[in-house]
């Protein structure tokens, strides 16, 4: 959860840094299938053993990438702070990640520029497994605010240009 | 050989209607979203200093997108499909675009998405969306062929403010013999 006393500013931001990880798991059926059922979603591979290996031929029951992909947005609402906005996340489900599995949410700063009203940070973002393993590449902006300035406008407005 | 079938192209630049989820941002609805997803956040459950500017309780940011969902008195795809051994469950339709038919007999996966949010929606409001089928192609991977279908969908509360423009992509793939 955003922590309220503590705010990221634009100039706090370098290229190379990375944002404090999220771990989340081991991930068991019982956690897939709580976002099933919380999103309606009654897709089998993700909660019907035989049938998404015997017909899907998958390698077992899989995490929901509609599941993964709320944690890259947790990760960097948490970073940005009260007064920041997440405004773009670009991911591919690349790899399967299956129940056992320890996930770490992760991002690094690639670039950052400065606008009238306030910063725009760059970075590449990710879920790896347990085993090192990639699944979830993306890239993502953010705004932040700058140290003298006002909090990120809100509803969100994109720079110009 | 292509497993793309010509009819399947007839489908880009195909556009839904406005479509109105079918419930409002419910509260139970956000807590059980903000506890499966292991991010009890209080922006999402009360009035809070985390949510003051967005003027109360919000929701998640991806929450609208998951809002659409089967209305009250449709028809019930999972009792419609109950005798059929290969019935995956998986929601073929979103967002009111038409089931791709010369590829609905292929497994779906979600690819993933470019998504831009510009605000959050508060708890009681209505979220409407308006979609578009961008594009349809086929590529070669390390495991066989596999259909892109990328569509295009502005997520907005019901007067019209964006909320968030999502460009997802769906995989479809032939079942492995």
């Amino acid at each position: 959860m955003i922590d309220a006393t503590k705010q990221l500013y634009f100039e706090d931001v370098e290229v190379g840094m990375d944002v404090p990880s999220l771990t989340k798991g081991p991930m068991t059926t019982a956690h897939i299938m709580r976002w099933s059922a919380t999103m309606e979603n009654w897709h089998k591979i993700h909660y019907d053993t035989p049938f998404a290996v015997n017909h899907d031929k998958l390698p077992g029951v899989l995490l929901n990438g509609s599941f993964k992909q709320q944690w890259l947005a947790q990760l960097l609402k948490d970073w940005v702070g009260l007064n920041g906005w997440v405004w773009k996340l670009n991911y591919q489900f690349r790899a399967m990640n299956l129940v056992g599995e320890k996930l770490t949410i992760w991002g690094k700063v690639t670039a950052k520029r400065e606008t009238p009203d306030y910063g725009l940070v760059d970075l590449d973002i990710g879920i790896v497994n347990d085993q090192g393993k990639e699944s979830t590449p993306g890239k993502a902006t953010v705004a932040v605010p700058l140290r003298n300035g006002r909090p990120v406008p809100y509803p969100f407005v994109p720079p110009k240009g | 050989m292509s497993i793309l079938p010509e009819a399947a192209l007839k489908y880009v630049g195909v556009e839904s209607d406005v479509e109105i989820a079918c419930d409002p941002v419910e509260r139970g609805q956000v807590r059980r979203h903000a506890q499966a997803i292991g991010d009890e956040d209080p922006m999402y459950w009360q009035a809070c200093e985390s949510n003051q500017r967005y003027g109360g309780p919000v929701a998640q940011p991806f929450f609208p997108i998951h809002m659409f969902r089967r209305a009250y008195g449709t028809e019930d795809p999972v009792e419609a499909n109950a005798s059929d051994p290969d019935y995956d469950g998986a929601l073929k339709v979103r967002g009111g675009l038409p089931e791709i038919e010369p590829l609905s007999h292929m497994p779906v996966m979600n690819g993933g998405s470019e998504i831009e949010f510009f605000r959050l929606a508060r708890h009681g409001e209505t979220v409407k969306l308006r979609a578009r089928y961008a594009s349809i192609t086929e590529k070669e991977t390390s495991k066989g062929p596999i259909i892109l279908i990328v569509s295009e969908t502005d997520y907005m509360t019901g007067d019209g403010e964006l909320l968030a423009r999502q460009r997802h992509t769906r995989i479809r793939r032939p079942v492995k013999k």
